[in-house]
């Protein structure tokens, strides 16, 4: 990474750091949001921007790591050490069984990956003797792992903001591997990856479940934060907002996909506090996008630099 | 006697009425030059990817090293030692050259499935690229997107992309295809040179090519094999006149 | 087992209702190469327009034509200023026609707000009918049966025995060869996705009789929908045919004998689909 970019990086780091004093509560909020959302963007990133699959059902991953969490906290009363993880791991056990759709393509994976993210959230709403219905689970305490607690929303920021620190590292370091390779391999041309010895099937099952994995983590850190879940985090426009995050910020990078959660959330909170048809502003913005901004901010970014004249390389 | 490096039996290939391979037989030593040759139409290169594994044959066996591999999927040939390219240029166009190397070598490398570590940080294998890189004279496009390079380029990277994905066989789908004189010598080139422990079964329809590099010739016409022997054999053959030029 | 006979009439009349819905959007994909996810949104407002004419009028066949003519308008709009921009485009089209559907749904929301509203079943449609066997069943349901199966028969026989349902085949099978005949395959794609439309626009007439509309019906019927093409076939008319009998007769059943894991019930199937033959019944390749 040259210089700027780590500068710019570091100045960003330090923003989010300073943030919960500079600006207040309501700010702090949204920006967690941003994080949160962000990395369920990012998740779905993974197989769009990498492998060239659209997903339409990470939401399910989300919302099961989300509900499993709740649940056994506040009618178990498990602790957050096994909570927290037991709802990671049934998020990504839906996902290797979700990953069966990898076996499609095109569009019939996106048609297969919508039909799918329905699964959770009619379970969800139907099953209201366990799920609680439309009303969800509420009352979920803050995280608490021994000595360990949160007592407060500040303190649940920084926590957040540490995760994610910590998953966009490893997310740049997993997309810069031989796997990620593979994988951007695999969009460019699947029969060539084939012909050359890779089994495309299974790096793309593979894909899948790490991709459910981050969203599942992005839905227990959600579940702490809003302190209660219920069957709309499971839902449709919650999957096809995340890719379209990814999308407004720019696929295929791993600042985008927070770029596009800031910029979707911001955007809605503005207009919904004076215009009530906001959803239609949202369809709206899905369209604008796909015909005048597909490459995204991180697209428009990367255009801007390469008119400037390049500095010269030692 | 050693085994034979392919051995093709009784191969047929249908699509709907039409039979595209008839009862195709076959047999490649180790180490030979076969050249696979025919007028448009003929078959060849449906013949290359019954070989391949990209199309299943409706009946017959193919054998590599004389293990069955006729319903085997195409990366398992692959890992046994088959490789091939593509009559139309199938490279990794939005990656850049040295990627697409790369992902050549890691094809039938048990690192492909590493996600913890920077592709950067292997030195070794981006070695490896950029000679493979340089051998057909693409070095100095290395880290330009494929889409940019030309036709002709795009050629010596297709050509590249087999050669180092670790092949003892390796079938060439029509390597001079649309390249300019200068380009088609400097593949065939290329092509003799490369070693005798590398099995070479090449689709070619440049005549002078094809006879110059060859041990034998196989000649295809309407999916069936109608003659087969040695270049002067082939060249000399009244049949294989017929078929290309009509009634002599 | 009178009950599972009633359940497999409920099936039937949700395939029918179904099968209106899909063949349109299974048909704008062979032969488009166009993935509408509007269409629920369509059905929608459909239902809602036709809603409206029925209340004023006290028409049905009024409210049908109505709610079918506002989607072909709507949809020849959203076609050829939007769609038309995306190409074969499949993830730009998704997106924008979500976005579209976004759009509906809300401004719908405005307009007829949030109950569960019901289109009135003309009178002489009400009440129940007594089928062989002895048998009781309401009467619209039944209807909407005979109502889908003449659709369904007169689409097959318009596109498997006419000359411009042959046009369509060859156009779903290979685009370049119709426009290559000289047929104006601008104004084929013109009317097949005024037919979809139509078709799905007069759903939510029939649909709004007995499921009723509600803000969010929109994509719970666009998902059944898609499960309908999804195990058919995209392209498919036959299998949109099958498809929506296969997904009716799941939700039926699924809804009576596990009504809290109907979803599931309605979804194992495809997943074992995919397991088995990802290309659906007789889809076409995509």
């Amino acid at each position: 990474m040259d210089r700027t970019r780590i500068a710019v990086l570091l100045a960003v780091l330090a923003a989010g750091l300073a943030l919960p004093f500079a600006a207040g509560p309501f700010w702090m909020g949204l920006v967690t949001q941003m994080y949160i959302f962000g990395l369920l963007a990012l998740s779905t990133d993974l197989l769009l921007g990498h492998a060239g699959l659209f997903s339409l059902c990470h939401a399910s991953f989300f919302a099961v790591a989300a509900y499993t969490t709740a649940i056994l906290q506040v009618r178990y009363g498990v602790p957050t050490a096994l909570a927290a993880p037991a709802g990671l791991f049934a998020g990504t056990l839906l996902a290797a069984v979700f990953g069966l759709a990898v076996r499609t393509r095109g569009v019939y994976f996106i048609l297969v990956t919508l039909a799918l993210g329905y699964v959770v959230w009619g379970v969800a709403h139907r099953w209201s003797s366990f799920t609680g219905g439309d009303n969800g689970v509420t009352d979920v305490p803050f995280p608490a792992v021994g000595p360990l607690a949160i007592g407060s929303h500040t303190g649940y920021y920084y926590l957040v903001l540490a995760v994610i620190v910590a998953c966009a590292l490893g997310y740049r370091v997993l997309v810069r591997s031989p796997f990620g390779l593979s994988l951007r391999g695999i969009k460019a041309s699947e029969s060539r990856m084939k012909s050359l010895g890779y089994r495309t099937g299974l790096h793309l099952y593979a894909a899948f479940v790490l991709s459910g994995a981050l969203a599942s983590l992005a839905g227990v850190l959600y579940v702490y934060y809003n302190r209660f879940v219920n069957p709309v985090a499971g839902s449709f426009p919650v999957s096809v907002e995340a890719v379209l995050m990814a999308i407004i910020g720019g696929t295929g990078t791993v600042v985008g996909p927070f770029l596009g959660a800031g910029v979707i959330l911001g955007l809605r909170n503005w207009v919904s506090s004076f215009f009530e048809l906001y959803a239609a502003v949202m369809g709206i913005v899905f369209v604008a996008t796909v015909l005048w901004a597909p490459d995204g901010i991180m697209g428009l970014a990367a255009r801007v630099r390469a008119a400037r004249p390049r500095a010269v390389r030692a | 006697m050693s085994e034979a490096a392919i051995q093709i039996g009784a191969l047929s290939k249908e699509f709907g009425g039409l039979r595209a391979v008839d009862g195709v037989t076959l047999s490649v030593g180790a180490g030979e030059r076969r050249a696979l040759i025919g007028p448009n139409g003929a078959g060849k290169t449906t013949l290359f990817h019954c070989i391949t594994g990209t199309l299943r044959p409706s009946s017959g066996t193919v054998r590599l090293f004389g293990r069955e591999v006729t319903r085997l999927a195409e990366h398992r040939r692959t890992a046994l030692g088959m490789s091939r390219t593509f009559q139309i240029s199938n490279v990794f166009a939005a990656l850049t050259a040295l990627e697409n190397l790369t992902l050549a070598l890691l094809g039938t490398d048990r690192r492909k499935w590493i996600v913890y570590r920077p592709i950067g940080a292997f030195a070794a294998l981006r070695r490896r690229a950029l000679d493979g890189l340089e051998r057909v004279g693409l070095g100095h496009r290395a880290h330009d997107a494929v889409r940019e390079l030309s036709y002709g380029e795009r050629r010596q990277l297709e050509l590249a992309l087999a050669l180092n994905s670790n092949p003892r066989v390796l079938l060439l789908d029509e390597p001079c295809a649309g390249l300019s004189p200068a380009e088609r010598q400097r593949i065939s080139q290329m092509i003799a040179t490369l070693p005798r422990e590398i099995t070479l079964v090449m689709i070619e329809h440049d005549m002078d090519v094809a006879l110059r590099l060859a041990d034998r010739v196989t000649v295809l016409h309407r999916g069936r094999v109608i003659l087969e022997g040695t270049p002067g054999e082939v060249q000399a053959s009244p049949e294989v006149r017929e078929v290309y030029f009509g009634h002599v | 087992m009178t009950s599972a006979i009633l359940q497999a009439i409920n099936g039937v009349s949700l395939a029918a209702l179904l099968f209106l819905l899909a063949s349109g959007f299974t048909l704008s994909f062979g032969l488009m190469r166009v993935v509408n996810m509007a269409h629920g949104a369509y059905y929608l407002l459909g239902g809602y327009v036709g809603l409206s004419v029925a209340r004023a009028t006290g028409s049905f066949a009024l409210a049908l034509l109505c709610g079918g003519l506002a989607v072909v308008v709507l949809g020849y709009l959203v076609d050829r200023f939007l769609i038309r921009r995306t190409g074969e485009n499949h993830l730009a089209q998704v997106l924008l026609t979500v976005g579209v559907a976004f759009v509906i749904g809300d401004v719908a929301l405005k307009i007829w707000g949030g109950d569960f509203l019901k289109v009135p079943v003309p009178v002489s449609l009400r009440g129940a009918m007594e089928l062989p066997g002895g048998l009781v069943y309401p009467t619209y349901r039944f209807v909407l049966i005979l109502f889908g199966a003449a659709v369904g028969a007169l689409l097959w026989v318009v596109y498997r025995k006419t000359q411009i349902g042959a046009v369509v085949r060859a156009g779903v099978d290979d685009r370049e060869q119709v426009s290559a005949t000289g047929i104006n395959v601008d104004r084929l794609f013109v009317m097949v996705s005024a037919l979809a439309s139509f078709l799905a626009g007069m759903a939510g007439v029939a649909g709004g009789a007995f499921l009723l509309l509600y803000p969010g019906a929109e994509w719970e019927i666009l998902v059944y929908a898609l499960v309908v093409v999804i195990v058919g076939g995209l392209g498919s008319l036959g299998g949109a045919m099958i498809g929506a009998l296969v997904v009716g007769l799941l939700d039926a059943y699924g809804r009576w004998l596990l009504p809290e894991f109907s979803y599931f019930v309605l979804f194992a199937p495809m997943a074992l689909l995919l397991l088995i033959r990802p290309r659906g019944i007789s889809g076409k390749d995509v």
